[in-house]
Parts: C-alpha cells; structure tokens; sequence
C-alpha cells in the first residue's frame, strides 16, 4: 500500500518556478502595452453607462474636433460587438496592415487614424469566437479582453496628442471601466449622457464605478440637448432631465450639450462625414474640445490665471 | 500549474507542448529524480482558456504575430473542433442537455415572472418611476421651511434622485441662516457658500474668477484645500499665491 503523503510538506521544501512561463508572458504583454502607447500625450475614454446615447458620435466627433486644431489624433473603437467608428468615418471595408512591427491602422478624415474591430469582421457578420462562449460567459470574458489588450499592444499609433478610446456601454461591475484600467496613464474619462432622467441615472453610477477604479472622469457631455427641426427650425427639448444638476451633484463640469442634429447623423450614417467647422453642431464639439483641452492642462490654467 | 512527483517530492520540469488534436493540448512533464514522464491533455475548455491567455505554454519560440490571438479565435465558420466542444460541454457540464435550453430553464425562476417584458419597462420599474417617467412620490422629502413657487418649481425640475440632496443642502444652508422661506435668492446662496465653510476675501474671489468657469469650481476645492492644510479659516491673496508655486513645481 502507498505511503500517504502530505502535499503541504512536501510544498513547503520546494521552490516555485514558472517554468511553463506563463506569468512571464503576462508580465510581458502588459509591458508590450505601456511601449506601445509611450508616444500618446494625452489617452482619453468615451464612456456612458447607457447604450444609445450618442456616444460613438461624440467621440468620433472630438476626435476631428482635436485634429482640426491641428493635433495628431488617434481613434480607438473597442466596442466589440458594435463597432461602428469606421463606418461613421468611411472607412468600413479596409484593414489594419499586419507587419512585423505591428499593426498599422488606416487613416480616416483629417488624419485620423482608427483602429476597430469592424476591421477583423466582414459585412454585417456579428463577432463569433471559436470556443464554447455559448456556455460560459466567462471564456467570453476572457477572450474579450484579451482582444482589447491586443488593441492596446499591437496597433503602431506612433506619436499622437491625443488617442480617445470609444468604450463599449455598461455601468459598474462591467467592462468599460475595467478597459480604461488597462490603458496606462489614462488623462481621464469623458462621460456621454442625455438629459433623460433614466440614462442620468446609469450614468451616474458609471462615474461612481470609474471613480472607484481610480479614473479620473473629467468632465460630462449631454448629448441629444434638444432637437431642431429640419422644416420650420424650431427648437424643443428632446428630454425633461437635468444634467446640469447631475453634474453638480457629480462635482463634474459640463462640457458641452450637443443637440440632435439629423443632418450632421445622416452624413456619419453614409460615411461621409460633415467636416465643415462652421456648421454650428461642430462648432459646439470644437467648444468641447477646447475645454477638454483646458482640463488636461488644469495646472498651467491655474498657474497662468490664478 | 505545476506537478509534483510523490515518489520523489519533487516538481516535476515542463517539457514541451504538443497539439495531439483539434482544440486539444498535450502537455509533457518530467520529473528530474526518477525521470518519470506524464502527459496532461487538456479539454476544449481549457484549450480555450490557455488560448483566452494570450500566452504560449513554455515561452514563445517566435515573437507574436500582431493580433494573433483575435485573428486566430474569430470563429470564420463552424469547425469540427467547435461542434467537438459542444458536445463535450453538453455531456459534462449540462447533462446532455444543450446549453441554451438549460439557461432558458435557469433562468426561469418558477413563482416569478420570466422578465421577458421591456428592460426599459423594468428599470423605470426599479427606480420607483411610473411610467410617464415621473417618481412614484414627488421625490421630495418632507419639510419645515416653506418653499417659494419659484424655488419649488426650480426644485421639481431637477431629476428625482438629485431632488432629496439638494433640498438637504438648501435646508441645510437656510437653518444655518435663520431663514424661515426658501425663496430662489436662498438657492443661489445656498450654491455659492463654500462647502467648506471657508470664507473668500474679494480680492481672492476676484482672482477665481479669472479661471474658466467650467474648471472654476475644481480650482476653489484646490484653493479650499491648501487652505484648510495650513489651518486657515480665510482665504487670502496669499493662500493662491501658495497653491500658484505648488502647481508650478509640477510644471
């Protein structure tokens, strides 16, 4: 009969190593995503807690809004299962360009580069993963991630002033705010809401989760204001809801509103966006883009003007 | 994951990786003393898993293609491994039923309602609103001050879950001050005192003002902050003179 042996003994007396060098690969690879990201000044995520608010609008709207001030601007789409970022900008149907060095995104108006996972998917295909991802969530989870961290890891960006992030929908426990914890010296989050009180609500709890992660949320957009409309111009209130209150209440400023302008959708909806920097609609993103630019140099603000 | 050899209280060396089929991995190991070799083969699930890693069992021999994992996991159309997979899953984790049908029972809890109503239904459900997107009570609590029409309409406006706060605040602000009525004047004030407690000089609060509106409470908790630091109840010229050098030494 076997002798019975005593495993935690037998632990005791050896030392570990990770010879199968998995947690070097792991180490490896958040490193690739910190040497990868080394030449954007300042990374910035879009985010809401609620789908539907206009939040791929607005961030491919802040995007041309930086390059027009002559920055060098870079646009990540990792809304997964809904990219729609190189539609919006005309660019759906090409591809990053694999190289040895890495992957290298197209460019889109006003040399905007974009990277999405639209690139990997062909026409009106969804995102389907080998695997058992209709059984468990978590390898779903898993695998989601880590396609996000191959976003970070292996797009060649180059030198940029600013990379904005456009972060998938959810609230709390859920992936956007982990996504941001990923990207290494984030400047900060931009919240995307309504006035409606129930998406105020969502997103409300979406700044509480980021703060709890240690995101910097700088300040919020009200997107869908209110809506002119295209045959006698009047202007009404789409919602009832506040958010200049939510932002008080949030210790936020409000950036900007954006009301919802048809015109300015439809040109994004056919690729073939509105770059005309006097239309009023992008006047009020150039606005936003400005005061984001303010925050990011909060300190020279204060040093100069205090 | 490591190995122990028992006979030899040893770890036993990873050796080497091989792909003995579709979605499978064998992986060997050698134990040092006695030279005993065994070969772990994983299932499809944890195949996936290893993969979902982002990582090569053993190290990489080669630099990793950009974006090898995304373009080798997305599924172009069903395989034999998947289907393989599937049925493996079903046998051992659901009885042989297949997955969809055990979540739909799952998720079925017997004695309540399946939730296969709007979500958008169920989350104004859950805040308490009605369906016109009003609160089910007027969000307000209850109160000792007499509220002007003016500051009651402005009060109704705001959205039900700021609503209690604010009024807290106001009423806060108003007993502080020996108001009886809270009228829109007692509001604004109510905004403008600092929530420190702390008291501005003009000439200070001149100098705030010179910020950008936007940013211009951040920069007054700044300001507040340095103050409170240096156990000072006022704030001066010379208090943003200070919290002015700390900024530019970060410059």
């Amino acid at each position: 009969m076997a002798v019975e042996k005593n495993l935690k003994a037998i632990l005791g007396k050896l030392k570990y190593s990770d010879d199968a060098k998995v947690l070097a690969q792991i180490s490896e690879n958040t490193k690739q995503v910190h040497a990868r990201m080394a030449g954007i000044k300042h990374k910035l995520v879009v985010m809401s807690g609620k789908g539907g608010v206009g939040k791929s609008m607005t961030t491919v709207n802040l995007a041309l809004a930086f390059a027009r001030q002559g920055a060098k601007v870079g646009l990540l789409d990792v809304d997964l299962n809904g990219p729609c970022v190189p539609r919006m900008l005309g660019l759906h149907g090409q591809s990053l360009t694999m190289g040895p060095g890495g992957a290298i995104p197209p460019v889109g108006p006003l040399g905007v580069k974009v990277a999405s996972m639209d690139f990997f998917l062909e026409d009106a295909s969804p995102v389907r993963w080998k695997g058992p991802m209709d059984v468990s969530p978590v390898w779903l989870g898993l695998m989601e991630m880590n396609v996000i961290r191959e976003f970070l890891a292996d797009v060649v960006w180059g030198e940029l002033d600013y990379l904005l992030v456009d972060l998938p929908p959810g609230a709390a426990a859920d992936k956007p705010p982990v996504i941001a914890g990923f990207i290494p010296d984030l400047a900060g989050a931009i919240v995307v809401t309504t006035p409606s009180e129930v998406a105020s609500d969502v997103v409300q709890k979406s700044v509480t989760y980021a703060r709890d992660m240690g995101i910097k949320v700088l300040g919020m957009v009200e997107n869908m204001s209110e809506y002119r409309c295209p045959s006698c111009g009047e202007v009404n209130e789409l919602f009832e809801g506040n958010t200049e209150a939510l932002c008080e209440m949030l210790d936020l400023p409000l950036l900007g509103r954006i009301p919802f302008d048809r015109k300015l959708a439809r040109t994004f909806d056919k690729g073939e966006p509105l770059l005309d920097e006097t239309y009023p609609t992008i006047q009020r993103y150039q606005e936003i883009a400005g005061r984001i630019k303010t925050l990011l140099d909060y300190k020279k603000v204060l040093t100069d003007k205090l | 994951m490591k190995f122990v050899c028992l006979n030899c209280e040893t770890y036993m060396n990873f050796e080497k990786v091989e792909k003995p089929g579709e979605d499978t991995l064998g992986v060997f190991f050698g134990c040092p003393s006695c030279n005993a070799k065994f070969s772990m083969v994983t299932n499809p699930g944890e195949t996936q898993m290893v993969s979902s890693l982002g990582v090569k069992l053993g190290g990489r021999t080669v630099a990793a293609e950009p974006f090898e994992m995304t373009r080798g996991t997305l599924k172009d159309e069903a395989t034999t491994g998947a289907a393989q997979m599937t049925a493996y899953l079903n046998e051992k984790v659901q009885g042989g039923q297949p997955a969809a049908a055990v979540t739909a029972v799952t998720t079925a809890t017997p004695g309540e309602k399946s939730g296969s109503g709007c979500p958008f239904s169920a989350m104004v459900a859950e805040m308490g609103l009605t369906s016109g997107g009003r609160p089910g009570n007027d969000g307000a609590a209850t109160t000792e001050f007499a509220w002007s029409a003016d500051a009651k309409e402005k009060l109704d406006r705001l959205p039900s879950f700021v609503k209690p706060m604010v009024q807290s605040s106001v009423e806060a602000f108003a007993r502080k001050q020996g108001y009886q009525t809270i009228t829109l004047q007692v509001m604004d004030d109510s905004k403008s005192e600092s929530s420190n407690g702390m008291t501005w000089t003009p000439e200070a609060q001149k100098r705030l003002e010179n910020i950008p509106d936007f940013i211009r409470p951040m920069a007054r908790k700044e300001v507040e902050r340095a103050a409170k630091e240096r156990g000072m109840a006022t704030i001066t010229a010379q208090v943003m003179d200070d919290v002015k050098d700390k900024f530019m030494k970060f410059m």
